[in-house]
């Protein structure tokens, strides 16, 4: 049990998926459990859809730019919190890094993509 | 439901209505499968201290327990000790 | 042995690498308006990007994150959005600048039509950056700013006053014509202490997974590659100093600037100093639009790296080919390549606290960097830089609109 600040050390944190891939940053975080209760971190939130919630205006406009996106990865898949959040599976399993996935075959039609 | 970013910079006042600055982090602890939330940290230094410019020492939170209920716009917590 | 001749090639790359367009329209321009005058400048330039890339070094090595990864973490979210914001605007900017220098670079030496080379430099680039690996477009792009040593010997050649020189390195304030010459100590300072080789800097000692181990060659690399980097910096001012001033010829073509070889040392020279400014520039391009795809990946997550092949790292690719496509067409639009360099490093100016600030915290920051943060020289250069940068920053933008872009 260690004891951790939780948005100096996973608010806005890379995140790695089990195979050491880079899936996006920890956006926002889902705290289930108010007053009188034993609150608990339900699940990180990663995408663009949820920066507005944060940056007022300019999160809007940066929305629009970067797409609607909003994924949930429950607390329970992630493995370790170090400088970054581990998870436990892969990126595609758990819904991130799709942007990159949806890109990737545009970019192997160029020759030369796997230089 | 909320989120962390929801909670963040709402004033934590006690109930006798003393000012505890803002909330800016909150503690919590780290197990194996579950990340607890057990305090809040504020303080009037807080943004500062955010930012690093002054000392960022171990500042004591202010136990969850003691959070009697969550406004709009202010978290509510007991009689602070100290 | 091996190793220390490695380090001193990286180091030589790095050299060759650090003149860019804003250094040789500023330093030049410089010495054609006030002589020796603003010599001085040049040292406190250099020492500033020292100060900045070493910490961003040491910060890569020790808490493996580059610029963006620490401002995101570091200074709330809405701040970073915005610093990300002004640091793509002028990434692309400078990329643009950078470009219309390769194409004038490359009209200079063949003749060919300016909009055509726009275009032709754009597609190398692209080409290069796609297929050729990494350290080899270092070492080439490096080596090739190397033939900018020609200015040093045409500086030589041309036998400048060297005792009026040197009192040139003493600060002090000029005859007349004050706002100017302040416009110049802000133009020199922003072309010397670049953000985007801060980036790219740091981004590349992520990616070589430094740890605390390499931090020497961190201080090697940013003392001796940038402290000789000025060196080109001194040269291009002396030779704007001895040849142009009180002539009335104000270096606003890269040709012009060129000349500063070729007066001395006939056409070899002008094919050098042409050689020289295409390498030199031509290799800022690549980092300034790596610079800006670096910025957006950190920021937002992605897999990112200049050694990952194009299709590991998709999103990251598409950003530096979108970047170079708009940079192209900004060119392409036929605004004077000078002007848009004085724009660009100008606003970058304006933008440095933006990641000086975060980095400057970060580097002081015990649960970052244990006890690896910074010391007490490294604390008292960097908060007297930041003082200097706090200052060029918030008088830049007045006083270019009070001197006309230094028109005066």
């Amino acid at each position: 049990m260690t004891e951790i600040d939780i948005a100096l050390k996973v608010l806005d944190h890379q995140i790695l998926d089990c195979d050491g891939r880079r899936c996006g940053n920890v956006d926002d975080i889902e705290i289930e459990g108010g007053p009188d209760e034993q609150p608990r971190v339900s699940a990180i939130l990663v995408g663009p859809g949820w920066w507005p919630q944060r940056a007022g205006w300019i999160g809007r406009v940066a929305r629009w730019v970067a797409g609607n996106e909003r994924v949930r990865v429950p607390w329970e898949e992630v493995a370790d919190v170090e400088s970054g959040v581990i998870l436990r599976k892969s990126a595609a399993e758990l819904g991130l890094g799709r942007g990159d996935d949806r890109v990737r075959p545009w970019i192997e039609k160029i020759p030369g993509a796997h230089r | 439901m909320r989120t962390l970013s929801s909670l963040q910079r709402r004033e934590v006042v006690t109930e006798s209505g003393e000012s505890l600055g803002r909330l800016y982090d909150l503690r919590g602890e780290l197990g194996a499968r579950t990340l607890r939330v057990t305090g809040l940290v504020a303080g009037a230094h807080g943004f500062l201290e955010h930012l690093g410019i002054t000392r960022r020492s171990s500042r004591t939170a202010i136990p969850w327990d003691d959070v009697v209920r969550i406004e709009g716009k202010r978290i509510v917590v007991r009689d602070q000790k100290n | 042995m091996n190793k220390v001749f490695g380090v001193a090639l990286g180091i030589l790359a790095a050299v060759g690498g650090f003149v860019d367009i804003g250094d040789l329209v500023f330093n030049v321009s410089a010495g054609a308006m006030f002589g020796y005058e603003l010599l001085w400048v040049i040292p406190v330039g250099v020492v500033g990007i020292i100060v900045f890339s070493e910490m961003c070094g040491r910060v890569a090595a020790v808490s493996k994150k580059a610029v963006f990864d620490a401002v995101r973490e570091r200074v709330g979210f809405k701040a970073a959005l915005g610093t990300l914001i002004a640091s793509e605007v002028v990434n692309l900017m400078t990329f643009a600048a950078e470009l219309g220098g390769v194409a004038i670079a490359l009209q200079l030496l063949s003749g060919l039509p300016y909009r055509w080379l726009i275009v032709l430099a754009a597609v190398a680039l692209t080409g290069v950056i796609w297929a050729a690996k990494f350290e080899w477009i270092e070492r080439v792009f490096g080596y090739g700013g190397l033939c900018l040593l020609v200015f040093a010997v045409a500086v030589v050649k041309l036998s400048p006053d060297w005792g009026e020189a040197a009192a040139g390195f003493i600060p002090h304030v000029p005859q007349s014509d004050g706002t100017v010459y302040a416009y110049f100590v802000v133009g020199l300072l922003g072309a010397a202490m670049t953000p985007y080789e801060v980036y790219f800097y740091s981004s590349g000692a992520v990616e070589e997974e430094w740890t605390p181990k390499d931090l020497g060659l961190n201080r090697a690399n940013a003392t001796v590659g940038y402290g000789l980097g000025g060196f080109f910096s001194v040269a291009l001012m002396l030779t704007g100093a001895t040849l142009f001033l009180g002539r009335g010829i104000e270096p606003e073509h890269l040709g012009t600037i060129a000349l500063g070889a070729q007066v001395p040392l006939g056409e070899i020279g002008l094919v050098l100093a042409l050689v020289g400014i295409l390498f030199a520039v031509g290799g800022a391009s690549i980092d300034t639009v790596f610079s800006g795809a670096y910025n957006l990946a950190q920021f937002c997550g992605w897999e990112w790296g200049r050694y990952r092949t194009n299709a590991r790292a998709p999103r990251f690719t598409l950003t530096w080919l979108v970047l170079l496509a708009l940079g192209t067409l900004i060119v392409l639009t036929g605004v004077d390549a000078v002007v848009l360099t004085e724009y660009a490093v100008i606003f970058s100016v304006v933008a440095l606290p933006l990641t000086y600030v975060p980095i400057l915290l970060v580097a002081n920051d015990e649960a970052y960097m244990g006890r690896y943060r910074n010391g007490r020289l490294a604390n008292v250069l960097g908060f007297v830089y930041l003082i200097v940068i706090l200052i060029v920053a918030l008088s830049a933008i007045p006083l270019m609109i009070l001197t006309n872009l230094g028109q005066g």
